[in-house]
């Protein structure tokens, strides 16, 4: 089967926000009168509507995950994390106590770096589980492997791509790309991926170039200055280029650079005849982020307004002189539960709806091209993991 | 046979795609289509997978892989027979959104507040050699700041002995740490800083502060304090999963208001029954209270926010407690509370630990 074509793309996000809003609202009102506890049934149910929605040449893909699996996959992690954590902060207190601060810096670090160690861990497990239960025309994939070679590789790689200033990072974050990627399979067949690293440099010196750039015009300004240097027009410009520099600067070189690693990377990807591509230009990336703060300042604003609406009700209510003091309280309280409500309403649909966003942004720039041959894609032989991505949700790296 | 109705196929063994139609009854369904084997299954043994656009897909108990997608619409009497839809999963579905979502309400509010009272009911019951292990395993000997002689540790032992507490022996060290404080420690062990010796004026001061420490051992708010933190951990685990903080706060721990009035108590009533004055410790939180005068309300304000009761209600209760026409006699002899106060400067291999790490 052909894949893909100027008219009809190999993937389509099929979904609309207006049938995804009753999901988003209940999976909130139970997350919140489960303490947090629904969260795992509302990935779920979150994932199964996004995945239901997005078709892949001539079928939707279907999420097979369960609440339960995820729920139980962060106790483990929780205990497998919690008790070690718990035995290392007596010792630590101990040793504080008395006074052996060398051997806490050690023990600090050792824990951190084991804690590094299980981030690698989390996202080779993520993406294994994931993948497992995705399936399409009733395929899915998964991989053979436990992790434990790709979290020493992510630790190492990690550190070495940092330590020359940082200048060999798009070289680890493509190599482990492509040692995770190369790791799965989905039905019979290995993913191959070997995305270039030298295609990131160019965009990736802009990390070293502007900041230099700024400090050399800043500098020049300084000294054009001449006599005004250490003014207060001086510091003004000088603080206003390190909050331009930070703020405005250093992202966009981040998306400009984001952007391209993930067209290198995901078009490297192949998986027996199909060849994948990512389609979304920084500008997009840039639309993409400027749509979820504005989700977030949209959610901020309909709160406020539904807030100072009730708050204004309550006290036109609680105006009248010879109001009973019953009345009085109950008016106070419900107005107060309002208030409460018009705020935790919108915002708690924001994160729901940047997934959303996300993952329509996501399939709307994968293409897919090449050949599909359905009797030749048979079920897949990975043993199967009994629970979910407890370690990442442990780590609140979770997104989607 | 009641219908026959449309349905697509996937047998989970390969990607191919088959469009058949199952011929159905009450007990179960015929399935046959475009290369396929004719296959026949009872409803008993389909369950409910989920909702694709075309319509909802069903799998079988015994097959992972095996799915049928039944394409809307349907008819009354085939949707009688399929497996009801999950929507928010498990009991939601079975008893309704509403009623479940009270039901989690009322769970949930007797969880927050079985977390919040838990501490005090479970922490009596925790035997106290279990506590004793992890106050040696936390604190250990301090790395040589104990002040010790043969002398202050004789006075330190007759203090205790006449406050006279009932219970498991309790542990009172002298710290070389220049803070005017006293701490209760897991396991029964109290410790005295060197800043609170240097403060106090006479033995019947420190045996208030004692009988206070004292107090809080007795009544277990080391422990209740501990399992409160762990149980706050777990708690805040399952909202937000920020656990390496949760777990930090571990190690912090401090008891509430109650508990600290209720530790002043006890040392009151330790005091009386011994007979040992309660005007020199009054007198020692006098001292301190003057330093808070000069905060004046904002020092009322913020004692409703500390843990510690404000040094000048703290005065008072122990002014009032003296029981007119009471014989006192002071807690142990000025030997004796000399030898206390210069246990640091006469210890000869003490470490000095003003840099502890906390």
């Amino acid at each position: 089967m052909g894949v893909g074509g100027p008219d009809r793309t190999a993937f389509e996000w099929q979904g609309n926000w207006k049938a995804f809003l009753p999901i988003a609202l209940t999976n909130g009102l139970l997350t919140i009168v489960t303490l947090g506890i629904y969260r795992f049934w509302a990935t779920a149910r979150e994932r199964q509507y996004f995945w239901a929605n997005t078709r892949f040449i001539d079928d939707q893909l279907e999420w097979t995950g369960k609440g339960k699996e995820l729920f139980f996959g962060f106790l483990i992690a929780l205990v497998a994390l919690g008790v070690p954590l718990f035995i290392l902060n007596i010792l630590v207190s101990r040793l504080m106590l008395s006074g052996q601060g060398a051997a806490v810096g050690i023990i600090t670090l050792i824990i951190y770096i084991l804690l590094f160690w299980l981030i690698g861990f989390a996202i080779f497990r993520g993406l294994r589980y994931r993948l497992s239960r995705t399936s399409w025309h009733g395929i899915h994939g998964g991989s053979d492997e436990p992790g434990m070679r790709f979290a020493t590789s992510y630790l190492w790689k990690t550190i070495v791509g940092f330590l020359p200033l940082g200048l060999l990072i798009p070289w680890a974050s493509t190599r482990l790309f492509k040692e995770r990627w190369e790791s799965m399979s989905f039905g019979p067949h290995s993913f191959r991926a070997d995305p270039r690293w030298q295609s990131l440099m160019k965009r990736f010196s802009l990390f070293y170039i502007l900041p230099t750039l700024a400090a050399v015009l800043g500098g020049l300004a300084l000294w054009k200055g001449g006599d005004d240097v250490g003014s207060v027009g001086a510091g003004v410009a000088a603080a206003g280029l390190i909050v331009i520099f930070f703020y405005i600067a250093l992202p966009i070189i981040s998306l400009v650079y984001y952007a391209a690693y993930a067209r290198v990377t995901v078009g490297s990807v192949r998986l027996a005849g199909l060849e994948f591509a990512f389609t979304a230009r920084s500008v997009d990336w840039l639309l993409l982020g400027l749509g979820n703060l504005g989700l977030w300042l949209l959610a901020f604003f309909i709160g406020l307004i539904g807030a100072l609406t009730f708050g204004g009700l309550g006290a036109l209510l609680s105006q009248g002189d010879q109001m009973d003091p019953i009345v009085a309280m109950a008016t106070a309280g419900s107005s107060g539960f309002l208030i409460f409500l018009s705020f935790i309403i919108p915002l708690m649909l924001v994160g729901p709806f940047i997934r959303y966003r996300n993952w329509a942004f996501f399939i709307r720039h994968m293409e897919a091209g090449g050949e599909v041959n359905l009797e030749e894609l048979t079920q897949s032989e990975t043993a199967a993991l009994r629970q979910g991505e407890g370690l990442l949700d442990a780590f609140d790296m979770g997104a989607v | 046979v009641t219908g026959t109705h449309p349905v697509w196929h996937y047998d989970g063994r390969s990607a191919v795609r088959h469009q058949a139609t199952i011929t159905y009854g009450p007990q179960g369904f015929e399935m046959a289509g475009d290369g396929m084997a004719f296959q026949s299954h009872a409803w008993a043994d389909l369950v409910y997978r989920g909702e694709k656009r075309e319509g909802a897909i069903y799998g079988l108990k015994s097959d992972a892989g095996w799915q049928i997608g039944v394409p809307d619409p349907l008819p009354d009497d085939l949707r009688a027979h399929l497996p009801k839809p999950q929507r928010y999963g498990g009991f939601i579905d079975k008893v309704g959104l509403v009623p479940a979502s009270i039901a989690l309400v009322i769970i949930s509010a007797g969880v927050v507040f079985g977390a919040m009272k838990a501490p005090e009911v479970v922490a009596p019951l925790v035997p106290m050699s279990w506590e004793r292990a992890m106050g040696d395993a936390m604190v250990g000997d301090l790395g040589g700041r104990i002040c010790e002689t043969p002398e202050s540790r004789k006075a330190i032992d007759a203090m205790v002995a006449r406050l006279g507490s009932k219970g498991d022996p309790v542990e009172v060290n002298i710290a070389n740490i220049n803070m005017v404080n006293a701490v209760a420690l897991p396991g029964g062990k109290i410790l005295i800083f060197r800043g609170l010796l240097q403060e106090a004026k006479n033995a019947d001061e420190l045996a208030g502060v004692l009988g206070h420490e004292i107090g809080h051992i007795r009544n277990r708010d080391v422990m209740v304090s501990l399992l409160r933190q762990m149980g706050l951990s777990v708690l805040l685990g399952g909202a937000n999963s920020d656990m390496a903080g949760a777990l930090n706060s571990l190690a912090s721990s401090s008891f509430s208001r109650e508990a600290e009035s209720e530790a002043d108590d006890y040392s009151i009533k330790l005091m009386q029954k011994a007979r040992v004055s309660p005007d020199a410790t009054a007198g020692f939180f006098d001292r301190l209270s003057e330093g808070e005068e000069e905060m004046g309300q904002a020092a009322e304000a913020f004692s409703y926010l500390s843990s510690h009761p404000m040094s000048e209600k703290r005065e008072k209760a122990f002014r009032q407690s003296k029981v007119s026409g009471a014989q006192h006699t002071p807690v142990i002899s000025a030997e004796q509370w000399r030898a206390i106060v210069d246990a640091c400067a006469n210890d000869p291999d003490v470490k000095v630990g003003d840099d502890l790490l906390f």
